[in-house]
């Protein structure tokens, strides 16, 4: 699933439960929800979605606490306890949610230990990423970080700061034009 | 007794026709005594009128009729059919017709009895909440809040409703879409509790903030509230104040003195009132948590007792995190273990995992090399050569000029009031007086009226 | 003094070891003072005591007797003797007092046989409390006042303004002879309605200035500093002879010690630096010594290189104070030559003794880390990088507390520099200024946009005259009892 579809499908969730007659959601509306606020790193919300859904829908849908187990290791930042969680079978429901959420993690703490390790081990690499000692050594070479063989460790490289932003000279010439004439006045 | 109806119905209507909604309101305020006595028939009475065109006639007949419906959901529980009929009783005042009212009902007829409109708002919200099902009412007092308000940087009775029942409820998204628009104007309504409803608004609101850990914002909120004038204590600026320490020490690591033009109520009243979060602070600055886990004990109950908690914890974590950035200002390197002993924690693994946390949300700037147990520490990589941060600076420029030329204006509405005018040629007036504190905050004289 | 030869006492049951150690009972002087004990001093006391006259000399005796047990008794036998010269009977009685107490629980005053502990002396050396001294003083005192007092009146009929002056002096020294602080006060003051010139104002300010120092009341010390100064007179003769050079270093001194006083170091060198040597002298207030070891000092931990040469080193006038304090002169020196590991340890060596000094004692510590600092911020000075451990051989100390040290002092800007810990070396560090100003121009813009946001809101406010007025009840346990003015409309 893509980002903005997600930030779509979030706000209609979030409008059905309160134009719904009852001001409350149904299980598997519930679900999508707090799924999809931790595929946006929302803790906050999904904490306090967790906390609003009726004790009864809880009870009797055991793939709401499934969920919240995730998030719950997200909010202890337990990289490797989170990848155990997202090991269910997840309804047809929740299932595309819940797979953007896995890679949206491996992707975020592969990131981050390009950002925060000179060397790490290979085992260590492995559990933040929740890959295979074997496939923790593929990205390392796909992504041209040094392992030594010897004492298993890999050393990151820290990967360049990205910069997107695109505008035009117009808009630059514009925007000049109006700081010129707001210092003037 | 019913005659004294129709003649209710029969002005609503002609003057309605007319337009004539000055002289309406009028008849309105000198009608609560003929509705209350026929409570009983004004079901019929609603139905004889049009909720659009007659919006300030329903407005008063909802008004007499919440203020008379039986209490909700009654303590210790009567016969259980009795609270049924109750609560259906309720159920219909809000679902049907107060709900109807929000729909349809006239903009510009309800905003010349914003009062009523704000006070049968805070009434529907009480009976929810004792009710216990604030979440019912999120979406109804948002539709009120949209159809009375001039523009949405307009700030209504009924917003403080709002952020209670949001907080209540758990649900916070809903609040977050008035709470992010910076409020220019109030609505005049005249009532004697406005100031207490603007004064929860800001701090339900702070609340809501702090629960979503947005501090910065968090903080404004509570300096609205304790900058608000004053001349008594108030509960909700005690309890503000108390919060606004809290939260300056997590954002700032330290308690920023409040702005000149706050009243000398917080020095004097409200100070000594809040002695437990003085000496929290006290520790904070000593930079030992040792010294704030000791306090926190100390006084736990009374931190328990405010709802502060959670929030004295959070200090606890800023303190760690404020040490451990002290740390990569003044070091290069340092071994995993040195930082665990001079941030008091317990092992090089915790002191890791603590820095990657950091890393994780841009709060340092370091990498760990775990093949010799150290961290060397960087500088922030922002050099402000790329078009990302030529962006930032832009967008920041264009919301100062943005509010100075909100300024601008306030500035020269102000210069052709004609009270203004007045007062300037008549000299200095008590209100002069008052608006002092605002003016010596910034160039721009803000008048009065 | 130690354990085993305080136990018999203890056992005895006469007195609590530990009540030696208690303060004196209402000592002005050591109500802020926190309590220490100096153990081996390098003292010549008599020395020492001779530099002072007046209560100068008594307050020193007393405060080394506090602080000092070795010392104690010696020191309050001094003491005595030399209140017995004045016409303070109070002080004579507290201090047989103490001395009573210090010889019957101080196992160390050179008698270890004092077996009853009692309060009987066993030595003949210490004088016996003597109490016709004690009533026959009263009674002088009691007379001598009568007599200045009338002697006061008749001038005041007479309406002589210079014998009134007199008259006003005259009372005030006796009262400070009998240690009447509060009334010498009042009567030296009072003169100043007499004062035909600008000697006797000048004169006026130095009796004023004498005993709010005594009283420790150094606002009052530095206004009447400043006025002296400012008497049109006074600036006129300047210089013409010795006597206003002297009244000068005098203002200069107690400058100085006001500044010190108040933890104005950097002023209190300045002021101290300016004084002359060949006209310091009043040993009322402090010695030649005082001012080389308090002006040095305070130079040593605020001035930097430049500072230290031009008014230390180089001054001709402050080099004939330091030729009295060789000590002090050759730590002077071996800062400036950079040998800090000889000059930290000289200071060591001196440190005990100046705990003894009742101006400089409380500011020791404080004075001490102060030149500490400044000799690691110019040991780096001219470094890129400094090899960390050779860094603490050259200042005394262990690598780790210099590391301490240096995390203090970069965390507070004093030092731009970085540690790598790991090779234990020093990094200089370039501030990035391009990076800085757009990082303070954001934080400035924020600041104005949070600034004037918050202006509009309370312009609105003020607007629907808002505000919490008085109680009205409560609602819920969160909101409270907040009104709202009543408020007109139009």
């Amino acid at each position: 699933m893509i980002a903005g579809d997600l930030t779509a499908k979030c706000a209609e969730l979030e409008r059905q439960e309160l134009t719904s007659p009852t001001g409350e959601a149904s299980a598997q509306e519930y679900a999508q929800l707090l799924a999809i606020y931790l595929c946006q790193s929302d803790l906050c919300n999904a904490k306090f979605l967790w906390k609003r859904i009726p004790v009864a829908l809880k009870n009797s849908h055991e793939e709401l606490s499934q969920i919240w187990k995730v998030g719950q290791c997200m909010w202890k930042r337990d990289y490797p306890s989170a990848y155990t969680c997202l090991q269910v079978a997840w309804s047809d429901n929740v299932r595309p949610i819940m797979t953007t959420l896995q890679e949206e993690l491996r992707s975020r703490a592969i990131n981050l230990i390009g950002n925060a390790y000179s060397s790490i081990t290979i085992s260590d690499l492995s559990a933040i990423a929740g890959i295979s000692d074997r496939d923790a050594e593929r990205i390392s070479n796909e992504r041209g970080w040094i392992i030594d063989a010897e004492t298993e460790m890999v050393h990151p490289v820290r990967p360049p700061p990205s910069s997107q932003v695109i505008t035009s000279t117009e808009g630059q010439l514009n925007k000049l034009t109006d700081y010129v004439s707001f210092l003037e006045n | 007794m019913v005659s004294g109806l129709e003649t209710f119905v029969n002005a609503v209507q002609s003057l309605s026709a007319q337009g004539n909604f000055n002289d309406l309101c009028d008849v309105l305020s000198k009608a609560n005594d003929v509705l209350t006595k026929n409570v009983q028939h004004l079901d019929n009475v609603l139905e004889t009128l049009d909720t659009y065109q007659h919006s300030l006639g329903v407005l008063a007949v909802l008004y007499v009729k919440c203020n008379n419906l039986p209490a909700a959901l009654p303590q210790g529980g009567g016969p259980a059919e009795g609270a049924h009929v109750e609560s259906k009783t309720h159920e219909v005042f809000i679902f049907n017709q107060f709900h109807n009212f929000i729909e349809k009902c006239d903009s510009a007829q309800i905003r010349l009895a914003p009062e009523t409109y704000s006070d049968l708002c805070h009434t529907v919200t009480k009976i929810l909440i004792d009710q216990k099902r604030p979440h019912r009412g999120i979406d109804l007092i948002r539709r009120a809040i949209h159809k009375i308000q001039k523009h949405e940087s307009q700030l209504t009775g009924a917003h403080a409703d709002l952020m209670q029942l949001c907080l209540l409820a758990k649900n916070f998204k809903p609040a977050l879409e008035f709470l992010d628009v910076d409020i220019c104007s109030i609505s005049e309504e005249g009532s004697q509790s406005e100031a207490k409803y603007f004064l929860l608004y800001f701090y339900y609101g702070a609340m809501i903030y702090t629960a979503l850990k947005k501090f910065d914002r968090a903080l404004y909120f509570l300096e609205v509230v304790i900058t608000t004038p004053a001349m008594a204590v108030s509960h909700i600026m005690l309890e503000a104040y108390k919060k606004y320490i809290l939260v300056c020490l997590i954002l700032h690591g330290k308690v920023l003195n409040p702005p000149k033009y706050t009243s000398q109520v917080i020095e004097r009243f409200i100070k000594p009132l809040s002695g437990a979060y003085h000496k929290l602070s006290l520790a904070y600055n000593s930079n030992s948590c040792e010294d704030v886990q000791q306090c926190l004990t100390f006084y736990a109950e009374t931190f328990s007792r405010d709802g502060n908690s959670g929030l004295t914890k959070q200090v606890l974590a800023s303190l760690r995190k404020k040490n451990i950035q002290r740390l990569t200002k003044t070091f290069l390197t340092l071994s995993l273990s040195d930082v665990a002993s001079r941030v008091q924690l317990s092992s090089p693994r915790d002191a890791e995992k603590a820095i990657l946390n950091m890393i994780e949300d841009g709060e340092i700037f370091a990498s760990i090399n775990q093949k010799d147990g150290m961290v060397y520490f960087h500088d922030d990589p922002e050099k402000f050569n790329t078009p990302a941060a030529l962006k930032r600076l832009e967008e920041e420029m264009e919301r100062c000029t943005e509010l100075d030329r909100k300024i601008l204006e306030m500035d020269e509405k102000f210069l052709v009031n004609p009270a203004f005018i007045k007062k300037q040629q008549c000299g200095t007036t008590e209100d002069d007086i008052a608006l002092a504190p605002a003016m010596s905050d910034g160039r721009n004289p803000v008048g009065d009226l | 003094m130690t354990l085993p030869q305080m136990q018999p006492l203890a056992y005895q049951g006469g007195v609590e070891p530990m009540q030696v150690d208690a303060p004196p009972e209402d000592n002005d002087n050591s109500n802020e003072e926190e309590f220490y004990i100096v153990r081996n001093p390098s003292l010549d006391l008599e020395t020492y005591a001779n530099s002072y006259k007046s209560l100068a000399r008594l307050h020193r005796l007393m405060f080394i007797a506090t602080h000092c047990p070795s010392m104690r008794v010696e020191a309050l036998k001094m003491a005595i003797q030399y209140v017995m010269n004045t016409y303070n009977v109070t002080l004579y009685q507290q201090l047989h007092k103490k001395l009573q107490e210090s010889i019957g629980s101080n196992s160390t005053a050179n008698l270890p046989d004092v077996a009853g502990g009692g309060a009987q002396p066993t030595s003949q050396d210490i004088p016996a409390f003597d109490i016709h001294w004690v009533e026959s003083k009263s009674k002088k005192a009691a007379l001598k006042l009568e007599k200045l007092d009338t002697d006061l009146k008749n001038y005041k009929s007479n309406s002589i303004k210079e014998s009134i002056r007199r008259g006003h002096d005259d009372l005030g020294d006796h009262y400070l002879d009998c240690g009447d602080l509060s009334n010498a006060l009042k009567c030296y003051s009072r003169a100043r309605d007499y004062c035909t010139s600008g000697k006797h104002v000048v004169n006026m300010c130095l009796n004023v200035i004498k005993v709010s120092v005594y009283l420790k009341n150094w606002s009052h010390v530095l206004s009447f500093i400043n006025k002296a100064e400012a008497t049109p007179d006074f600036s006129e003769v300047h210089g013409k002879d010795s006597s206003n050079q002297t009244i000068m270093t005098r203002l200069k001194c107690a400058a100085g010690l006001a500044h010190l006083a108040t933890k104005m170091y950097k002023a209190a060198a300045k002021h101290f630096l300016l004084a002359n040597l060949d006209h310091c002298d009043f040993p009322e207030l402090l010695s030649a010594n005082n001012v080389a070891m308090y002006g040095g000092l305070c130079a040593l931990a605020t001035y930097d290189r430049n500072e230290l040469q031009k008014n230390v080193i180089f001054s001709s006038s402050f080099k004939l104070f330091l030729e009295l304090e060789p000590q002090l002169r050759d730590i002077i020196f071996k800062f400036y030559e950079s040998k800090y590991a000889q000059c930290l340890k000289l200071l060591d060596e001196i440190k005990e003794n100046l705990l003894l000094d009742m101006y400089l004692a409380p500011h020791v510590n404080t004075l001490y880390s102060q030149i500490r600092n400044r000799a690691l911020i110019q040991y780096f000075s001219p470094y890129l990088s400094a090899d960390m451990r050779k860094m603490a051989g050259a200042l005394n100390t262990s690598v780790h507390a210099l590391e301490d040290e240096l995390m203090q002092l970069i965390l507070d800007g004093q030092i731009q520099a970085r540690i790598d810990s790991h090779n234990k070396i020093l990094y200089a560090k370039d501030a990035d200024q391009r990076s800085s100003t757009f990082e303070r121009s954001i934080m400035m813009g924020q600041e104005y946009q949070r600034r004037t946001r918050m202006l509009i809101l309370r312009s609105a406010m003020l607007k629907n005259h808002i505000h919490v007025k008085s109680t009205t009840g409560r609602e819920t346990g969160q909101s409270g009892d907040a009104t709202q003015s009543g408020k007109e409309r139009n």
